[in-house]
């Protein structure tokens, strides 16, 4: 009974993503690319619960859900009386090469997890309930993985620092402009 | 006796040298002086040596003396080394004597030329080059002397090089050198191949082991080189033109020593000769062949210097017949008297040209003898010795060769002796008739004008070297008088052991076959010049003989047409099309191959998307194969 | 574990991944060419953290995490040059930006 709870939930959040996946990259209005953006996080967000990684979950969707996407909302909306540009233009064959492409790329990742899938993806392995849990996500990060935080904060404060140069720069060339 | 052939070889060059670094700084004269003494210090070597050598015992008569290893490659060495012996002793005291005469002689007769240093720094070199030559210990140190002589010849001949005849001469004598050159070093090529080392000693005694066809190329190409150097036909046509040259030039490089340079390797690789037979009869009979065309042609020759240069060809002709038969004695003791005698016949003639202001046709000469009475003596005296009359230098050493013809005893041996007389009644007509129409009868008008303002009969710097040759060439050849002493041919002999010995009976029964011969040639020039006519009357032969047989023409033809046309043809078809337009071909192709490539970089970040994306694909199939 | 085996994640991580590198290389609006980027980087992190379920080990979850936060700074640094794209009065299209033309 709960397997079929989780499959349907499964369906459900898989759906959801590639449904809003191609929302996004189809809509001509960025708003709604943007908005359906936000429904893929959160279809995410249920997919890394199905996977034990609560903590992560969560920080999808605080983080990248609540204030990245919120970001990106405020300059659509800031830019958005701009229409979208449409879909064609560019080089004449750059639509076909582009989908070649992407289905290429598709059927090699495809095949690659046929090839393995017997060895591989059939066993899990057993995890404690704690798996993916705040307080073990930290231990790892503060003992094992260390300097990956560390650098992490850095670029983040790189990016902050960036942010807030390339808006002196909009400033001062308002003025001169 | 080493130490003094060092001495020898190094003087002059240090003489070239010091006159090169000096340049402006030093005058004219000092540098006339050092190139002089430099020579006469080279000749008190050389008589050191040669003294040294004459008191050492008969065994000890070969010496090799070694400054440093020039060159190693593998077991193959070449030092520059240094070979002391009666043969190379002779020719060193004959360049360094004779040399040093001409050159003080040439303080005079150059004086007031802007150039003088130039030419006394070439002179210097080309004494040094010339000592190399004899001295080498080695086949390759006697190229270089070989090829330097030939260096100083090109340089002497253009020595006045707006004059564009001259230009030409010296181009032409270097041309025709470089076959030779080739030719003796492809021979000695083919001895390191089969010898492995280029030591005289040493190939020498390696002659044995040599196949007869390694033993015939390698003589071949000496030959060659000798028939080059020493103007024999068929390589002869640059003599003639090379008297365009200063005078004091002509006498000592192309009659005292640079074109007797042919004679001395004859006689130095007598060794190679001997094993190849074929080749040294082939070097006399072309001996034999120069003699006679060379004194026909000289009968027809209004220019005085082109008529000894012509003579110089005869005899040495006859030298080359002498060494092609084996009798190398004679061949260097009329090295020695052809030496004297001819830098006599020249100097005087350069005095008269000085003399009368640069003239140097005869036909406008005539009666000198009153107004230049020591030339005339001087002159007198190198034609008597060149006709072989006794007993002047001349004769003992060309009746020497013409017997050891007869004792040869054969077919060939018969031809050489009568192209040996005839060649003796040649040279008595055509000598005499230049001294005839240079020094008797009236003074012409020409000769009247110009003699007051000569200058007088020349400096002491001049008179005073012709008066020391014309004493040697009286005397000169009594060193050698067959059946009573020879201390000359056993001399060489030591180094250089004849094939062929005429009696005694032989020897003085041809030369008074010789003499007689040159006495008649001598009455017919006398009578001939009395009646005022030419001794060629037919006027055929006449033009024939004035144009050298037309082998410059013939050469011309052969040789000089195709070359320039081909060269012409190739810068055409080759040249322009295919070098020089390719290269601007290729600098427009990699423009334009470069602006298609360009087009790639469109600029447009989706195709760079597009690409990456392809790139990642086809890099996963790579990974996934790998793994 | 119950539901789909990992292997079904990473199918869906797959079709996203593709989804969104065909939306990076046809579309013109670099708002959207960002928001498709954000897509394929969201693919990867699901992969990772199928694998970190797969093999017990939290270090995909770190990785992802660290994803999370870099992602975060280059989306805050791409809408500042789309922004000042538009202060200049350019065309939001990506076309326009075609200095690297040779």
């Amino acid at each position: 009974m709960g397997n079929v709870l989780v499959w349907v939930v499964w369906f459900l959040a898989a759906g959801g993503c590639l449904a809003t996946g191609v929302a996004v990259v189809s809509m001509t209005n960025p708003f709604y690319s943007a908005l359906s953006l936000i429904g893929n996080l959160a279809s995410l967000a249920v997919l890394f619960l199905l996977l034990s990684a609560e903590f992560l979950a969560a920080a999808q969707v605080l983080v990248y859900a609540g204030a990245v996407m919120v970001m990106f909302l405020f300059v659509v909306a800031y830019l958005g009386g701009r229409a979208d540009a449409p879909w064609a233009g560019g080089p004449p064959l750059l639509r076909s090469a582009a989908v070649v492409a992407a289905v290429a790329l598709l059927v090699e990742i495809v095949v690659v997890l046929g090839l393995a899938w017997g060895d591989n993806l059939t066993d899990p392995a057993e995890v404690s309930d704690s798996f993916g849990s705040p307080a073990e996500i930290g231990e790892a990060f503060l003992t094992d993985h260390l300097l990956a935080f560390e650098i992490t904060s850095i670029v983040l404060l790189v990016a902050a620092v960036g942010g807030v140069v390339l808006g002196t720069t909009r400033e001062k060339e308002e003025e001169t402009a | 006796m080493i130490a003094g052939a060092w001495v020898c070889l190094l003087s002059p060059l240090a003489g070239a040298i010091a006159i090169t670094l000096g340049g402006g700084r030093i005058s004219r004269r000092t540098a006339g002086w050092i190139s002089t003494l430099s020579t006469f210090i080279a000749f008190g070597g050389a008589l050191v040596a040669f003294l040294g050598l004459w008191a050492a015992d008969p065994s000890d008569r070969e010496q090799v003396s070694t400054a440093y290893t020039w060159l190693a490659s593998g077991d193959f060495e070449v030092d520059v080394q240094i070979l002391l012996d009666t043969l190379s002793s002779t020719m060193m005291l004959i360049v360094s004597g004779v040399g040093g005469l001409i050159v003080w002689y040439s303080m005079g007769y150059m004086a007031g030329d802007d150039e003088e240093r130039r030419y006394f720094a070439y002179m210097s070199l080309f004494v040094f080059s010339m000592l190399l030559l004899v001295q080498a210990g080695n086949f390759l140190l006697l190229l270089v002397g070989w090829g330097l002589v030939g260096l100083a010849s090109y340089l002497l001949i253009g020595f006045w090089h707006h004059k564009p005849e001259a230009v030409a001469a010296a181009k032409k004598a270097f041309v025709m050198n470089a076959i030779g050159d080739a030719t003796f070093a492809l021979a000695a090529v083919l001895l390191i191949w089969e010898t492995g080392t280029l030591e005289l000693l040493g190939v020498f005694e390696d002659v044995d082991a040599l196949s007869t066809t390694t033993v015939n190329l390698v003589a071949l190409g000496l030959l060659g080189g000798a028939v080059a150097k020493s103007a024999q036909i068929p390589l002869h046509t640059w003599l003639p033109d090379a008297m365009e040259g200063p005078t004091p030039v002509s006498a000592l490089i192309h009659a005292a020593t640079m074109v007797t340079a042919g004679v001395y390797l004859l006689v130095r690789a007598s060794p190679i000769f001997e094993a190849a037979p074929d080749v040294q009869h082939l070097a006399a009979v072309l001996g034999a062949i120069t003699l006679l065309v060379a004194g026909a042609i000289a009968l027809v020759q209004w220019d005085i210097k082109r008529v000894i240069a012509y003579s110089t060809m005869s005899q040495i002709g006859y030298m080359f017949l002498a060494a092609g038969i084996g009798a190398y004695g004679y061949a260097i003791f009329h090295l020695l008297t052809h030496a004297f005698f001819k830098a006599l016949l020249f100097m005087s003639a350069g005095v008269v040209i000085h003399h009368l202001g640069g003239e140097q046709d005869i036909r406008k000469m005539g009666g000198l003898r009153t107004l230049m009475p020591r030339t005339h003596l001087a002159f007198l005296v190198g034609s008597l010795s060149l006709a072989g009359i006794p007993i002047f230098a001349g004769f003992w050493s060309k009746d020497g060769i013409i017997a050891a013809s007869f004792a040869l005893d054969s077919a060939l041996g018969a031809t050489l002796y009568a192209a040996g007389l005839i060649g003796a009644l040649l040279t008595g007509l055509y000598t005499f008739r230049l001294y005839f129409t240079v020094f008797r009868g009236e003074p012409s008008a020409f000769v009247r004008e110009h003699a007051h303002d000569g200058h007088g009969e020349g400096p002491l710097s001049m008179l005073v070297p012709v008066g020391v040759l014309t004493v040697l060439a009286t005397i000169g050849g009594l060193v050698v008088i067959p059946g009573v002493w020879e201390p000359f041919l056993h001399w060489i002999d030591e180094t250089a052991e004849p094939l062929v010995h005429a009696t005694v009976t032989e020897d003085y029964g041809t030369s008074a076959i010789a003499v007689s011969l040159a006495l008649v040639g001598m009455v017919i020039a006398w009578r001939t010049f009395r009646a005022g006519r030419q001794l060629v009357t037919n006027p055929g032969t006449w033009r024939v003989l004035e144009h050298k047989l037309y082998l410059d023409e013939l050469y011309d033809a052969l040789f000089y047409r195709p070359a320039a046309a081909l060269s012409v043809a190739l810068r055409r078809n080759v040249e322009e099309p295919v070098v020089e337009r390719s290269l601007d071909e290729i600098g427009a192709g990699t423009i334009q191959v470069g602006g298609e490539v360009a087009r790639v970089q469109s600029g447009l970040l989706r195709t760079y998307a597009v690409a990456i994306a392809f790139a990642v694909a086809v890099l996963v199939v790579v990974f996934v194969a790998v793994r | 574990m119950d539901g789909p085996d990992v292997g079904w994640y990473l199918i869906v991580s797959a079709m996203l991944f593709g989804i969104g590198a065909l939306g990076v290389m046809m579309r013109r609006s670099p708002l959207i060419v960002l928001l498709s980027l954000e897509l394929m980087l969201n693919a990867s992190n699901l992969t990772l953290i199928a694998f970190a379920r797969q093999q017990g080990n939290l270090d995909g979850q770190i990785f992802a995490l660290a994803v999370m936060a870099v992602a975060a700074a280059e989306v805050a640094i791409g809408l500042g040059l789309i922004v000042a794209m538009a202060r200049r009065r350019m065309l939001l299209d990506v076309d326009q930006a075609s200095a690297l033309r040779g």
